[in-house]
Parts: C-alpha cells; structure tokens; sequence
C-alpha cells in the first residue's frame, strides 16, 4: 500500500499542528517517525489512520482520494497498535482477540502462525486485567495483525517492553513483513531501536517534516561528522591529542582509556593517515556513521 | 444491513463486560430482594402483610424504580466514550472499518440488555410469586410495569451517552449525570409544585401535564398509574386529572423521543467532536 501526503495541513483553530507535510511512503516500506512531543508525529497517525480530516492538502492510498465509505473499506487494510492501549480487564485474552477480529472483519486465525510466538496459550486464557505491561504490548501487537493489514501503524511499539520483549517484537515483525510483504510505519522515541529496523525515517520539529530519507541519506544530507573512537596505549594518549588539534578537531574526550572525537568527513582520509603513523600509541580504532539520535539532536 | 457483525460485537462486548463484572448479578438480586420486600410489606401501614396488593406494590416499585433505575441507567452510560478514550481503545476504534453508527448503536444494544436483563429477571421472579397469589389478572399490569421500567432505564441511558459524548472528562461526565439524576427524580417535580402554589393554579391541567411529559420520570411515573388506575397519586396531587391527549400511547411517542433525540444528538456530536 503506497501512501501519499500531499500538502497536508492540520489545524485545530488557531493552533497548527502540522503544516503542508509532503510525504510519500513506498509499498512494502518500513518508514520510521521521529520527533519529540508535540512535533506532530500524533497528527500525521491519526491522519494516516482517518481518524481526523487534513484541514488543507490530502492523502491518497494507492493514488486515490477515500471518501467516508472508502476509509471503512481501507480500515479493513490497516491494522493500528497504540501506544499503551489497556483493554478490558473482564475479557480474556482471546475474548480481547476475537472481539477486535469481529470489529475488524477479521479472524483470530488470520494470525494462527505467529500468535503463538506473541502470547502463550495460558495467557491467552487468563483475563487481561491479570497482564503485565509487556503482555499488554504483545496482546495490542496480536490485535494489529488479525486482519492480515497490508499497512500496519506502529505508536511506540516497545513501550513497557524489556530488552528480550524488544528484540522478540522486532523479530515477530521481521518475521511478517518477510512473509506479508506489509508496508509499515512506525514511531518511537528510542532512536536505536528504529534506526536498526527502518529503510527511511521522517524527523518531525514544530509541524513539519525537517528531513526524510534512508539513514545514509540524512547522514550526508547533514553531512554530520563521522564518530572516530580510538583505543589509546597507556602514555599515548598525549601525541594523539595533539596530532588531532593540529588537524583542527577541538571537541575531543577522553574516558576509560578511549579517545572520542568528531571526524569531519573531508579530513577523514587525511587523519586516519596520520594517526597510523603513531601505531604505537593505540590498541585499535574505530570510524562510524553518526547514529539517528545523532543525526536527531542535529536537527533539534 | 442494521446489524453487522461489528455492531453486534459491539454489543456483545459490552454485555459480556458488565455479566463478567457481576453488575448485572447485583443489580438483579438488588431489584428482586427490593420487590420481595415491597410486595410483601407495602400494605403494612394498612395492618395487611401479605402478597396481595397488586396496584400497592407496583406503585411502591414505581416510587423506588424512579429512583434506582434512572442513577443505574446514568452511570453505566455516563462515562462509556471517556473511558475508551482513556484507555486508547477509542482511537483504536475510531481507526477500524466501524462506523460511528454501529460504534454507538453497539454500545447502547449492549448496556441496554445489560440493564434490561436485572430489570425483567429482578422484578419478574418475585412478581410472579406476586402474581400467583393475587391471581392472574394482575398479570398484565405488572407486565406493563416491568416494560415500562425497562423503557425508563433506556431512556436515562440516552441521556447518559449524550453527556459521555459532551463531556470528555469522566469525573465531569460522572458528575453532570447525578445532577441530572437529581434534576430529573427531584428537582424538576419540585419546581413544578412550586410553580403551581406560587402561581395559584393559574397553571392550566394541559400545560402541567405537558410541563410533566419534559420530565421521562413523571412519563414512567403517568404510564405505571394509568396502568393501576391511580392517576391522582402523582406528585400528591389529588386534584390533577389527566387530560385526554395524555395516553398510554402518546407516552411511549413520548417514551421513543426520549430515547432516540439524545443518540441523535449524540452521533453528530461524536463525529463532530472526534472525528474532526
């Protein structure tokens, strides 16, 4: 499902909360969303999902504009995980299950190949009231699938979720998208964790999207420094320093026997050059990519 | 079609909700016990203790239904739109292929039967004991009393999704629902009589009667004492007759305005309120 933001503009009276946002995401895309509260990532959902109206500008699926009738049939394609939904304490798991299916026109079947790996058959059986958080976040991630969405809209996916409950999440979704070929779009504010699992991602500040595009993309977009991160030898630390301020690198910090430093991306060969001229001074180096939150606090 | 299935699951939730939260068990052993009691002793006053009374006890059960029906019927709807949205299962919804219609109308067939069901079990299993010992002509009049009583209820239960739709808030929404409650079964037949002592009778029968048919209690209250023949114990008024447009039928009219104006109001306010 390819989805297009045309000009869009959202206004509740005198506040805008998003401005002619331009916005396409591909077939089969894994889009990320990034932004602090308030930038507007909330609107741009909901907008996704139908449920509130652009109040200038419009958004297609597949090219075409939906009137009322066409977003219920589209709904039947999208399946929606908020963040920290609490469902029915009285209803069981696979009561909350089967209830959202019938909502949906769905069935709890649908997602017979990975239920398992999301909720156990005893917590299935066990009222939802009894859940923990991160069962919460697992049974609001098996209520998203049951319609076989081919748009699936993720609002802080991992919430409450412990380091296992992430990875098992991202792996339940790698699993899906390998399979269903699903286009996904996804917020978070844990930067690390979409810059692992997004092809593209949009940094949203005041309304507006600042910066779309793959990781590299932004990265040379920017043209952020690279991250150079050198293991010094005890006394060397000294000759490095200093060979590093000649070349105008200023902002460097030493902690646990480390060296970090920004390496603008024109000096990169240069430096390098020179620093494996002191081999003797360090054990080992490193030069990566500036990561998303990097790229994030950038724009901010 | 009406009923789809996404309204039927609706409705199907909410019922279970409130059958798995023991509501519905209390309320209908609350509704059974009061009429065992009524039925039992309301001739007492007169030295009679017995179940024979049929029109004493239905207008006992009426003075208390006035009461206890319209508060159930306000907090069970009064909160249901804040409490999806602060659970986000509002959005959730909102994001699924469910029209507002059969969103609204869901909910309401379901707490409509949730209430409906103590209604008639809670006051049919004593009545019929009631009804064995008066003997069978009383039946039809405590039929009557059991419907309108269920027609009662679903009223206030209008009146309570408008307010959740209104207002947003749940402690808000809880609040303005008990002052409707207290508006309603206290306040509006209280300014009546005050109205008619200061104004002397100057008050025609009509426009009191029309004045009563604003208020849904004093429709359940009319409908119950037509049904039992004893139209002049309203509000204590001996001297009120009714007028003669003012009959069964022409109540439940009433009855059915009471009921479907709110949701009306109600829908259009949801999809301009939400779905802005």
């Amino acid at each position: 499902m390819k989805i297009t933001f045309n000009e869009v503009t959202k206004r509740y009276g005198d506040v805008v909360a998003l401005e002619k946002v331009t916005l396409e995401i591909a077939h089969g895309e894994t889009f990320g969303l990034v932004g602090p509260n308030g930038s507007g990532k909330s609107t741009l959902m909901r907008l996704l999902l139908g449920i509130i109206k652009p109040t200038e500008g419009s958004v297609l699926f597949d090219g075409v504009l939906l009137d009322e009738l066409g977003w219920i049939e589209i709904r039947r394609q999208i399946g929606y995980m908020p963040e920290r939904v609490s469902f029915y304490d009285n209803l069981t798991g696979l009561e909350t299950l089967q209830h959202f299916a019938r909502i949906k026109g769905g069935s709890v079947s649908n997602i017979k190949d990975v239920l398992g790996k999301i909720l156990s058959n005893e917590a299935l059986r066990r009222r939802v009231g009894g859940y923990s958080k991160g069962m919460r976040q697992r049974i609001n991630l098996a209520q998203a699938l049951l319609n076989n969405p081919a748009l699936l809209v993720l609002d802080e996916p991992t919430s409450g979720l412990d380091p296992v409950g992430v990875r098992e999440l991202y792996g339940i979704l790698d699993e899906l998208k390998s399979v269903r070929n699903m286009t996904i779009v996804l917020s978070s504010h844990i930067l690390a964790e979409i810059e692992e699992k997004v092809q593209r991602v949009g940094i949203m500040k005041e309304g507006n999207i600042k910066a779309t595009g793959s990781l590299e993309e932004l990265y040379r977009g920017f043209n952020l420094p690279l991250r150079l991160v050198i293991t010094l030898r005890e006394d060397g630390d000294r000759r490095i320093v200093e060979l590093l301020k000649a070349e105008g690198m200023d902002s460097i910090a030493i902690k646990d026997g480390s060296l970090v430093t920004d390496l603008p991306r024109d000096k990169k060969m240069r430096v390098l050059s020179c620093i494996l001229d002191h081999k003797d001074s360090f054990s080992d180096f490193t030069v990566r990519e500036p990561s998303l939150e990097e790229v994030f606090f950038g724009i901010h | 079609m009406v009923f789809t299935d996404a309204l039927r699951a609706m409705a199907v939730k909410e019922l279970s909700d409130k059958l798995k939260s023991k509501w519905v068990i209390v309320i209908t052993i609350v509704f059974a016990v009061f009429t065992l009691i009524i039925a039992y002793f309301g001739s007492v006053s007169s030295g009679v203790v017995s179940f024979t009374n049929m029109s004493a006890t239905i207008a006992s059960l009426t003075s208390l239904a006035i009461y206890f029906i319209p508060i159930l019927a306000l907090t069970l709807g009064g909160g249901i739109i804040a409490d999806e949205r602060d659970r986000q299962t509002l959005d959730l919804y909102l994001a699924s292929p469910i029209s507002v219609f059969e969103f609204l109308a869901g909910k309401f067939i379901g707490l409509a039967a949730s209430l409906a069901i103590p209604i008639i079990v809670g006051f049919c299993l004593p009545g019929f004991v009631l009804i064995f010992k008066a003997g069978s002509g009383s039946l039809t009049g405590f039929l009557m009393f059991v419907v309108n009583s269920i027609f009662l209820g679903i009223m206030f239960l209008s009146i309570s999704f408008l307010v959740s739709v209104l207002i947003v808030e749940r402690s808000k929404s809880i609040a303005f629902t008990v002052f409707l409650w207290l508006l309603f079964t206290i306040l509006y037949d209280l300014s009546l009589v005050g109205v008619l002592i200061i104004t002397k009778g100057v008050l025609s029968p009509k426009i009191f009667s029309l004045l009563l048919m604003l208020n849904p209690v004093d429709v359940y209250r009319i409908l119950n004492f037509i049904t039992i023949g004893q139209f002049s114990v309203i509000l204590g008024l001996a001297s009120v007759e009714l007028p003669g447009f003012m009959n069964r039928y022409v109540l439940w009219v009433v009855n059915l305005f009471w009921i479907v104006s709110p949701l009306f109001i109600s829908y259009f306010v949801f999809k301009r309120k939400y779905l802005k």
